[in-house]
C-alpha cells in the first residue's frame, strides 16, 4: 500500500511510536500522585462526568424502587421473622459496647482501631475497559481523602484509594489483579489468624487470602476482616467468607479462598472510612509493600 | 447548528461509557461476562466513513488522551489506538462499497478489533491473567453483542446526522 504510507506518513507514525512508548514508560512507574495535568483533567472531566452520572443514578434507582415495592411482601415476612432475633442482638450489642466503653476507661486506651468517621461519595464511573477494577468517586482531597483510605458499602469493604485529586479521586476495587494490591486481613476467632488479601481469581470470582501460618486452622465458612494492622484501614471491615482453604505453592504457608461479601457491579453509593487513631506506613501501602518482593503464585 | 451536534455526541458518548460499564460484569450462571461499551469507536467510525478522516482522527487523538488520564492513568494505549482504528476504517470503506449496511458492520468490526488490541496490550504489560479463550467467550463475544445493540439503535441517527452536517458544508457553511 505505497499510497498510504508516503515517506512523511511513515516518519509520523515512527515518530507517534515512539512517543508512545515513551508514554507508557512514564506512566508505568509506580507513582505515587498524579501531576498536574492529570489532576486538572480528572477534576474537569470528573466534573462533567457527574453531571451525568447523577441522573443515571436516579434512573437507576427509579427501577430498583419499583422492584423494591414488587418484592415487598416477600421481605415483609422474612424480616418480620428476623425483627425479634434482632432486638435481642441490639440489647447485648448495646450492653457489650458500653462494657468495652467502660473497660477501655479503667486501663486509660483511648486509641481504637476500630474506630473510623465514615464519609459518603458517590461512585461517578468506572473504568470501562475493565482491564483494571477502578471506579471514581466524587470525594476528594478537599474533603479530606487520602491514598490507601478503605472504601466499604453496607456489605463489606470494596476497595482501597489509589489516587487522589482535589475533587474526585480513583478506587481500586478488590476484584483486581494487581500484585502489589494487598490489604491485612485477620479471621477472627479463639486464636485470632492473621494473613493478607492478595490477588484474586477471575474465574471462581473470589478473592485470595494468602500467607496464613500453617500452624492455624482454618475452616471453611470462617469470617473474614480487615485487621486493621495494616497502616490506615480500621479494624473490623467485614471482607467475605472461606470457601476453601489449601497450602501456597511452596507448600509453606496457607491460602484461603475468600468468596466476597460486598458485591462489585453496580457500585453507586460508598462509604470512605478515615481511621481515627493515627495512621501508619503499613502492608495496606503498596509503596512500602513493592519491597517484600514476589512471592510467586 | 449541526455544526456543534456533532462533536456534542461524542462528549456525550464518552460520558456515558463509563455509566453503563457500571452494569457489568453480568453473572450468568457460573459464569461472569464483561460487557465494554465502546460507543465513542463506533461514532468515530461513523464519522470517518461518512465525514472527515482528519476531524475523525483529531477527535480520537482528543478523546483517547481524555480517556487514557482518566480512566486508565496509563497515558498513550487509546491515544495511539483510537485514530489508528478510525485510519484504518477509512482505508477499509474506500474499497468497499458505502451504504449505512457496510459502515455499521465496520463499526462492529473495529470495535472487535479494538477490544483485541486493547487485550494484547493489557497482557502485554500484565494487567490481566485470563488467557485467549476465557477473553473470547467471557469478553469479547458479551461486548460484541453489547455494541451490537447500540449500533443498531443509534446507527441511522448517526449517519442522518452526519449526512445533514456534510450537505450542509457543501451549501457553504
Amino acid at each position: 500500500m505505497p499510497r498510504f504510507f508516503s515517506n512523511k506518513r511513515l516518519i509520523l507514525l515512527l515518530v507517534g511510536v515512539i512517543v508512545l512508548v515513551a508514554l507508557i514508560a512514564f506512566s508505568l512507574k509506580d507513582r505515587q500522585s498524579a501531576n498536574l495535568p492529570e489532576k486538572m483533567v480528572k477534576d474537569v472531566v470528573g466534573f462533567g462526568q457527574s453531571l451525568i452520572s447523577k441522573p443515571a443514578h436516579s434512573i437507576t434507582g427509579f427501577f430498583d424502587d419499583i422492584d423494591g415495592i414488587l418484592n415487598t411482601y416477600e421481605e415483609n415476612k422474612t424480616l418480620k421473622a428476623r425483627l425479634t432475633e434482632y432486638a435481642s442482638t441490639e440489647v447485648e450489642l448495646a450492653d457489650i459496647k458500653e462494657e468495652n466503653e467502660r473497660l477501655r476507661k479503667i486501663i486509660d486506651k483511648k486509641d481504637d482501631l476500630r474506630a473510623y468517621d465514615p464519609v459518603q461519595a458517590t461512585v461517578i464511573s468506572r473504568n470501562p475497559d475493565q482491564w483494571e477494577e477502578k471506579i471514581i468517586v466524587d470525594k476528594g482531597a478537599k474533603q479530606g481523602i487520602k491514598r490507601n483510605m478503605a472504601v466499604l458499602t453496607a456489605n463489606g469493604l470494596v476497595g482501597k484509594v489509589v489516587l487522589v485529586t482535589p475533587f474526585k479521586s480513583t478506587v481500586e476495587l478488590l476484584s483486581t489483579e494487581n500484585q502489589n494490591f494487598r490489604v491485612s486481613a485477620m479471621i477472627p476467632g479463639k486464636k485470632d489468624i492473621f494473613g493478607l488479601m492478595e490477588g484474586y481469581d477471575p474465574e471462581r470470582g473470589e478473592l485470595i487470602m494468602k500467607r496464613i501460618d500453617s500452624s492455624f486452622e482454618v475452616k471453611v465458612g470462617q469470617k473474614v476482616m480487615s485487621s486493621g494492622l495494616g497502616g490506615i484501614f480500621p479494624k473490623g471491615l467485614l471482607i467475605g467468607e472461606v470457601t476453601e482453604v489449601s497450602t501456597d505453592d511452596y507448600g509453606l504457608t496457607k491460602l484461603a479462598y475468600v468468596r466476597p461479601a460486598a458485591e462489585f457491579s453496580m457500585l453507586d453509593h460508598v462509604m470512605i472510612a478515615k481511621r481515627q487513631s493515627a495512621t501508619a506506613k503499613g502492608t495496606d501501602d503498596p509503596g512500602t509493600s513493592a519491597t517484600e518482593g514476589e512471592d510467586g503464585s | 447548528m449541526t455544526r456543534f451536534i456533532i462533536p456534542l455526541i461524542a462528549v456525550v458518548l464518552f460520558f456515558l461509557e463509563p455509566v453503563f460499564s457500571l452494569f457489568s460484569p453480568i453473572e450468568l450462571g457460573d459464569v461472569r461476562y464483561t460487557l465494554v461499551p465502546r460507543f465513542v469507536i463506533v461514532y468515530l467510525v461513523f464519522i470517518a466513513s461518512y465525514y472527515d478522516l482528519r476531524k475523525a482522527v483529531l477527535y480520537g487523538l482528543s478523546f483517547g488522551l481524555l480517556y487514557d488520564m482518566y480512566h486508565i492513568d496509563i497515558i498513550g494505549i487509546y491515544t495511539f489506538l483510537y485514530p489508528l482504528i478510525c485510519f484504518l476504517a477509512f482505508v477499509i470503506i474506500r474499497q468497499v462499497h458505502r451504504s449505512t449496511g457496510t459502515v455499521m458492520l465496520l463499526s462492529l468490526f473495529m470495535v472487535v478489533l479494538l477490544e483485541m488490541m486493547s487485550y494484547l496490550f493489557a497482557s502485554l504489560i500484565a494487567l490481566t491473567s485470563i488467557n485467549l479463550e476465557v477473553f473470547m467467550t467471557a469478553r469479547l463475544v458479551p461486548t460484541v453483542i453489547a455494541n451490537l445493540i447500540f449500533i443498531i439503535l443509534f446507527g441511522w441517527l448517526f449517519k442522518n446526522l452526519i449526512y445533514k452536517r456534510v450537505v450542509e458544508k457543501q451549501a457553504g457553511m
